[in-house]
């Protein structure tokens, strides 16, 4: 009996042992921030990218919130264990730039300079591609999903009202209480730091904070109380939620999304990539640009900041992997791939050749939906840049959270708020600025 | 007696090797870390960091989000703790007094204790949910409840959450604690004194308070440092921050924020909450009590 074990033990050895050395793909880990269909769409784009090639293994994974995700990251390389390539957001491009000189961050650009077979920056939609560069220009993040802040509007509920979509908010006021009659909530929103904060300021072309929204100087204040238009705006809100004209419902994005997918408001703003949750859920609904100020802009329309997240390869892997995540990085922006992206998720194609594709086949006709989110970032005339870049943002947006609620239940004054959000938005500046 | 005594240094310093290992690396490696961060400034990757003295805490404490989150924090403890003591211990007394079936009814009310808080936290969400919630319909039939936009509606709600997964934890040590008290002492009383409220408050109360006191720890210990699952399923801090705890403040700051200074000097500052409580508690209370 023991005999017998040995012997199976030797077999089982040398069968290992035996076994022709085949050369293993490399493994490239891609960590991200999306979940439910956004997470299975990237899991598609990983099988496209297995399945067309056997150099390389891409491996998503995904690390929950885009909050989470930054988190998760950071100890992962303070512990030497990062993966190769990260997903992060909007709020988090500021610290991400800033890490290129401390060497944590691969330059994209640089990658492409190495590494790149067909690398065109001219291709990238100049929008884009700034909100994720340094100060000079330079490609820092690839850009990947990029929203922005859509108005979706319920046809049904505006029929049986008899209103047509408002592209301004002084049409809203008209209708709003048309849709209030037919027993309608007319206005719902999901992130006020982000779009009625952040983008008001790029939707009207007025700068947020001080040091030309921190891309010419390291910003001190956020202007919040030194915008009168702002003010304004708010001002409208409260009067809007007394009444009854919009609904503020805590601050948990799909808690504010489920009447209008319930069926029971005729507008919702949100993110482009939205859409992908809410096709065939909604029954007839469109995606239109967020609405604007006609007093503010006099007539103009100006772009919104890109929302969503860039791509960003991390230090400290070889020659070998750098280079499949350059191949990687090519197929990805690929006009095919992104196409695909577009479609399904309904973020904004970041490529000339993408949309190019995309208007070849007569796609826009097809999916009208689509629209949208690149009409709306190729606006041009800001004069505001198009981004921000200050730090402890993540939290500055908790500022504002506390305080909104205040503001619109009538504790605070608007004006008081404003103050005091500038003052904390202050403090954290000062605090993130002793780290540079 | 013999004393057992080993032979050599190396074998006893073997033996206690792995633990001591355990509480160095998972008690005070983080503190002494926690110590290095709260006294410097760095950035989130944990460059460029320098001393800065105690400008981390005057951040801190100047911040009145941090006041308000004290102050919350402080309620919460005394409520939890009240509430989820004294239901227990009246799901004891009754659990105890019943003849039929009753480990039908302590396995019952045993099994709130398994949950983690996260998924109280969740499932309290299902009641509290504007769109499918039993509670938050029941409670805006009577006043209007609406957390999202009261802070004394947002109390309710997880104070409810957070004291319901405690109730069972307390029940289990008061069950123990009143079938450990002896029978001749309660036949004795019986005796004594017709009135069941008066017998159990100047007899049976008397001989729990050992266990009442035990609990009271565990009850602030839990509501100070393990609601951070529930508030984070819950309110989020809803309506504007009055609902963060302490612990919850210090996540946010931490984590999302990736302020390690400033998370830092607030686990500083919670230690010396937790210690003048706890040296209160032992000093103050625990000489009151009389164990057997």
């Amino acid at each position: 009996m023991k005999n017998l074990f040995k012997f199976f033990i030797a077999l089982v050895t040398a069968s290992f042992l035996s076994l022709p050395t085949i050369a293993k793909p490399i493994e490239l880990h891609y960590w991200h921030g999306h979940t439910g269909k956004l997470e299975a769409i990237i899991n598609e784009i990983a099988d496209r990218w297995n399945a067309s090639q056997d150099e390389s293994v891409l491996i998503p994974t995904s690390k929950g919130s885009y909050e989470d995700i930054l988190a998760a990251f950071i100890a992962a390389y303070r512990a030497g264990e990062h993966p190769h390539m990260v997903q992060v957001y909007d709020a988090g491009a500021a610290i991400m730039v800033a890490q290129v000189k401390n060497g944590v961050v691969y330059p994209f650009e640089d990658m492409a300079a190495e590494y790149g077979v067909d690398f065109n920056k001219d291709d990238y939609i100049p929008g884009i591609r700034n909100f994720y560069a340094d100060s000079d220009g330079k490609m820092i993040g690839i850009p990947f999903n990029s929203s922005t802040c859509l108005m979706y509007a319920n046809m049904d509920i505006l029929e049986a009202a008899g209103v047509e979509v408002p592209k301004t908010y002084e049409e809203f006021e008209q209708i709003a209480p048309k849709i209030l009659e037919a027993g309608y909530t007319p206005l719902l929103q999901s992130h006020s730091p982000w779009i009625w904060t952040e983008n008001f300021f790029s939707r009207h072309n007025l700068l947020m904070t001080d040091g030309n929204n921190g891309y010419d100087d390291v910003p001190t204040t956020t202007l919040f109380a030194d915008t009168p238009e702002f003010i304004t705006h708010w001002t409208k809100v409260k009067e809007w939620k007394d009444k009854g004209w919009y609904d503020y419902k805590g601050r948990a994005w799909g808690d504010n999304q489920a009447p209008f997918i319930a069926g029971e408001a005729a507008f919702w703003l949100g993110s482009a990539a939205s859409f992908s949750g809410m096709k065939g859920v909604v029954p007839n609904f469109t995606v239109n640009h967020i609405p604007y100020w006609d007093s503010i802009t006099g007539g103009k329309e100006y772009p919104t900041f890109i929302g969503g997240a860039a791509n960003w390869i991390l230090s400290g892997k070889s020659d070998e992997e750098y280079a499949a995540l350059m191949k990687l990085a090519e197929f990805m922006t690929s006009p095919e791939q992104q196409l695909f992206y577009h479609n399904m998720s309904g973020y904004a194609a970041v490529t000339y050749s993408a949309t190019d594709l995309a208007n070849e086949i007569g796609f826009y006709e097809a999916s009208p939906y689509h629209k949208a989110v690149g009409e709306q970032l190729s606006l041009t005339g800001s004069t505001i840049p198009g981004g921000y870049r200050a730090g402890n943002w993540p939290q500055i947006r908790e500022v504002l959270y506390e305080n909104y609620p205040k503001m619109l239940n009538g504790e605070i004054s608007i004006e008081e708020g404003m103050k005091r959000m500038d003052e904390g938005a202050s403090k954290l500046l000062a605090q993130f600025a002793k780290t540079l | 007696m013999k004393r057992v005594q080993f032979s050599s240094y190396f074998t006893q310093y073997f033996f206690i090797a792995p633990q001591l290992a355990i509480i160095l690396i998972f008690l005070y490696l983080p503190i002494v870390q926690t110590f290095r961060d709260a006294f410097t400034i760095q950035d989130a990757f944990g460059f460029g960091r320098y001393f800065s003295g105690l400008d981390n805490f005057t951040f801190v404490l100047s911040d009145p989000n941090y006041i308000t989150a004290l102050k919350f924090t402080l309620i919460f403890i005394v409520v939890i703790t009240f509430f989820s003591c004294s239901i227990g211990l009246l799901l004891a007394v009754q659990a105890n007094n019943v003849i039929h079936g009753k480990s039908a009814y302590k396995t019952l009310l045993i099994w709130p204790y398994a949950i983690a808080p996260a998924v109280v936290g969740v499932t309290a969400n299902y009641f509290f949910s504007e769109r499918l919630g039993i509670l938050y319909n029941f409670f805006n039939g009577l006043w209007g409840f609406d957390w999202y936009d009261n802070v004394y509606d947002a109390y309710i709600y997880v104070f409810i959450a957070a004291s319901w997964k405690q109730i069972s934890a307390n029940f289990i040590f008061f069950l123990a604690g009143l079938q450990n008290i002896q029978k001749s002492i309660i036949e004795a009383s019986i005796i004594d004194c017709k009135s069941s409220f008066r017998r159990f408050w100047t007899i049976t109360f008397p001989l729990l308070m050992p266990t009442t006191f035990f609990l009271i720890i565990i009850n602030i210990t839990y509501s100070f440092f393990d609601t951070l699952g529930i508030i984070d399923t819950t309110t989020i801090g809803a309506p504007s921050g009055e609902t963060k705890t302490l612990v919850y403040k210090a996540y946010i700051d931490g984590f999302k924020g990736l302020d390690l200074g400033s998370a830092g000097a607030q686990s500083i500052i919670m230690m010396l909450i937790v210690l003048v409580i706890t040296v209160f508690q032992f000093r103050f209370i625990e000489g009151k009590i009389h164990y057997n």
